[in-house]
């Protein structure tokens, strides 16, 4: 999986909401005939790319539903584009979501050999562009360590994704870097490359950082949260305009979009949304759990059989086997500074599970932990739930200690946890004191049936934060920065996989 | 199933259901590859209309399982005559062995067929509707998953029975619950948006024939509007612009007004907030505007009072 480059980014979104590409019938003739015309498994050959495409952008297809497309389509007239597509959306498109990114997939891929071939010049020239950037920042700072004295750093080894980033810095930043890199000349230390590398290669890092921050906040709907690239330019290219333009109805933007970055304006329709997909879900818990508490009924096949012996007189009943018992569960909600707007939504989702679903516990934490279970059951609506706590928490945008919080949790609510819980801790990651709240985490994995880690931190960047290796050891986690992550999470580990 | 694309499609029109390319396509696939035809979409898209449908176009009976919560293979699959098989062992007790006895009681005499196993049961093929497939508990959609992968059932008492005739299967689901992604690998899927404003001209051609044309275009574009612009509690489905339609005629009404529109609301907009929001000022105005610019000529509509001539058509 490749980030694409700040730029990059920038300029593929600019360029691809120029749309879908209408074709009139023998455009399409030519397309197929193309596709025909280069062999024979050159159509089988363009649907497994295609089906990767879909793969990237989220959409679940199997091997023996590709084959079924390729099935349907021996049974259509390929010369119609309109049954070429339907046939294919048929077998490879299995819910309207899956259907809407399918239909914008099949309109950028399948499309003329002029079209792709204007996007493979455009592709040539942005990776061009990007290729002078790198050169030209590259060359600047050599620049600067040109009249180097003493012991000479080999180059400055900064990764083109750095260099870019230079490049891309407003010119006071870049000068200042210069300076940076002067004043170190005037004061030679023992290992000057290394020290200077690192100095470069931390702020060159938080900029991109902010970058990419700041053009999520611009484009926010627009950056695709969920779509993950394949490395393959002409498959990304039409991953990524799908993924910037598919999102278009409200509602399956809000559910796709970085929650940190869904717009107060929104709000009602993001209430709403939240309220619908936990109704959703508690009203499957209470399917799935209820029955264990009613009486079990009377297996007539068994009982008849059991009593042919008292000549068919139901002396002895068999019942049909109970219900699985309803497990608890144990919600911990990180609200320090960085995870704010996460823990906003988060608590709403768990306000609307826990007013349907009584086995709930939930807890925010910070500097420390707090139970908050009672403010739920205070209140009738989730927006005063909300005021009182944040009103009476000490907790809320404050740092993050995990360690202090498990240990409170473990003193005070300790019992809480049992082999029929499932625990779910919201968090960042970002605490202070890592490996002892690693060590209390096993502790408490230990006592719980399942502990599961919904991080808000996009899983691009959990190769850069180590203590996230030490905690997926511990939990599994999952990546959680949107509304739709967030339910399939919950649903994945509250109803059950199966099939 | 022996049938052109494109003859289906003139079938399903004879009997009744407007459809698009697409949609053709899509059923035309679930039958030639003997697939479950899964439909999803909103409420009232003319979801089940197409098992019905096909019932009619391939001259087959449509055995319905309709799915809510708690349903389970007793009431859908087969369930034992127990009665009869109590006066059986009644009859029985002094003359045979045990043994005996079990194995005459549990004979395919004493089972009673529910649909899916009369659906896999019957010589001729047939459609069978499993219809809101989204409301049953999962257990039970995981054994019709195994159902619809090879067509037979295994009954502990008689063995494994095969399907006779693979029957023609549509599922429908409103998308209350998300199925599982085996059942649905199974399937060929097919979700029916609201129609455009040419579809439901044409439905309405065909189930409210009595109507004439101006009225349906006006219907059908003021539907449209209404999904379109309103933010509705429930949005009109079909059979209500069907019904809504209905009772226009009954009004006697050849186009829409303030008036018409007031009086038969309650059948296109079941909830109250709904129709309100309709009924302010400003979105029935906005309406009547669209209404103008549809294209019927020689139009006078009255205007929510806007108090300004309109100029009737473009
Ligand atoms: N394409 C169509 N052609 C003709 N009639 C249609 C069409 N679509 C829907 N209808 C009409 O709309 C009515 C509602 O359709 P149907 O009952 O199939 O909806 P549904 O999608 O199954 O709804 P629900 O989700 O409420 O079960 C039907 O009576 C049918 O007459
Ligand atoms: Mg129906």
């Amino acid at each position: 999986m490749t980030v694409p480059a700040v730029g990059t980014a920038m300029k593929v979104i600019n360029n691809k909401t120029r749309g879908v590409f209408n074709l009139e019938l023998d455009r399409m003739t030519g397309i197929v005939a193309e596709v025909e015309g280069t062999g024979i498994d050159s159509l089988e050959y363009n649907i497994t790319r295609f089906v990767q495409v879909l793969r990237h952008l989220g959409v679940r297809v199997s091997l023996a539903e590709t084959m079924d497309a390729m099935a349907a389509l021996a049974r259509v007239d390929l010369l119609s584009r309109g049954q070429f597509r339907g046939a294919l959306r048929a077998c490879l498109a299995k819910s309207s979501r899956e259907a809407g990114l399918f239909n914008q997939a099949f309109d950028l891929f399948f499309t003329t050999a002029e079209e792709k071939l204007k996007r493979q010049k455009l592709r040539k020239e942005m990776q061009e562009e990007r290729e002078r950037l790198i050169s030209g920042a590259q060359q600047e700072l050599n620049g600067v360590m040109e009249d180097w004295q003493g012991e000479l750093p080999e180059k400055i080894a900064l990764t083109d994704m750095q260099l870019e980033t230079y490049s891309l810095l407003p010119e006071e930043e870049k000068e200042r870097m210069k300076e940076i890199l002067e004043r170190m000349k005037a004061n030679p230390v023992n290992n000057p490359g290394e020290l200077i590398n690192r100095v470069l290669q931390s702020s060159l890092n938080y900029w991109r950082y902010y970058m990419m921050k700041n053009l999520k906040e611009k484009e926010g709907s627009r950056i695709p949260a969920e779509a993950e690239l394949t490395g393959d330019e002409e498959l990304d290219e039409v991953i990524q305009s799908v993924a910037a333009e598919f999102y278009h109805t409200p509602g399956d933007r809000i559910k796709h979009q970085d929650m940190e970055s869904l717009d107060d304006g929104d709000l009602p329709r993001i209430t709403a949304l939240i309220n619908h997909i936990s109704s959703q879900l508690a009203l499957g818990m209470s399917r799935r759990y209820k029955r264990s508490s009613r009486p079990v009924a009377v297996d007539i096949r068994r009982t008849v059989r059991r009593n042919i012996k008292y000549g068919g007189i139901p002396l002895e009943l068999k019942f049909r086997s109970r219900r699985k018992k309803r497990p608890g569960f144990l919600l911990i909600c990180d609200v320090s500074a960085s995870m704010a707007r996460y823990a906003r939504f988060v608590l709403q989702f768990m306000y609307g599970l826990s007013s349907a679903v009584k086995e709930i516990e939930s807890f925010i934490f910070s500097e420390n932990l707090e139970r908050i279970t009672p403010f739920f059951r205070l209140n009738d609506n989730f927006s005063g739930s909300m005021t009182e706590i944040v009103n009476s928490s000490r907790q809320w945008g404050k740092s993050t200690n995990l360690y202090q919080s498990l240990k409170t949790f473990k003193k005070l609510y300790g019992d809480t946890a049992s082999r029929e819980t499932i625990v779910f801790i919201v968090s960042d990651t970002k605490t202070v004191a890592p490996g002892e709240a690693a060590r209390l985490l096993g502790d408490l994995r230990r006592k719980c049936g399942e502990l599961i880690w919904l991080n808000t931190l996009p899983a691009i960047e959990w190769e850069k934060q180590p203590q996230i290796g030490v905690f997926r050891k511990i939990a599994d986690m999952y990546p959680c920065n949107t509304l739709s992550q967030l339910e399939k999470a919950v649903r994945r580990h509250v109803l059950g996989r199966y099939a | 199933m022996n049938i052109s694309l494109n003859d289906l499609k003139k079938s399903m029109e004879r009997e009744g259901y407007i459809s698009e390319d697409d949609l053709a396509v899509t059923v035309y696939l679930a039958l030639t590859l003997q697939k479950p035809l899964l439909v999803e979409g909103a409420p009232g898209v003319g979801k089940t209309e197409i098992a019905k449908v096909l019932g009619r176009v391939f001259a087959a009976e449509v055995i319905r399982l309709q799915c809510y919560e708690g349903l389970d293979e007793n009431k859908a699959l087969y369930e034992w005559n127990y009665q009869k098989q109590l006066l059986k062992i009644q009859i029985m007790k002094d003359a045979c062995a045990r043994d005996d006895i079990e194995k005459d009681l549990f004979d395919e005499e004493y089972l009673l067929e529910r649909p899916l196993l009369k659906a896999i049961r019957t010589e001729k093929t047939v459609v069978l509707l499993i219809d809101e497939v989204d409301k049953v508990d999962e257990p039970f959609e995981a054994f019709l998953f195994e159902l619809l992968s090879d067509f037979q059932v295994s009954i502990p008492e008689l063995g494994t029975l095969s399907a006779r005739k693979i029957p023609i299967v549509v599922l429908t689901s409103n998308g209350d619950r998300d199925l599982s992604d085996g059942l649905k690998r199974r399937c060929v899927y097919l979700y029916i948006d609201y129609p455009d404003i040419d579809k439901e001209v044409r439905i309405l051609q065909t189930k409210v024939p009595e109507a004439g044309e101006r009225l349906r275009l006006e219907v059908a574009a003021a539907v449209n509007f209404i999904r379109a612009n309103l933010d509705l509690r429930k949005q009109p489905s079909i059979a209500e612009s069907i019904d809504w339609a209905r009772a226009l005629m009954a009004l006697d009404a050849d186009f829409l007004g303030v008036d018409s529109i007031s009086r038969t609301v309650n059948t296109l907009l079941k909830n109250r907030d709904d129709r309100m929001q309709l009924m302010s000022g400003n979105v029935l105005h906005d309406l009547m505007h669209r209404l103008n610019s549809v294209g019927w000529p020689e139009k006078e509509h009255d205007c929510a009072g806007c108090g300004h001539g309109h100029e009737g058509h473009k």
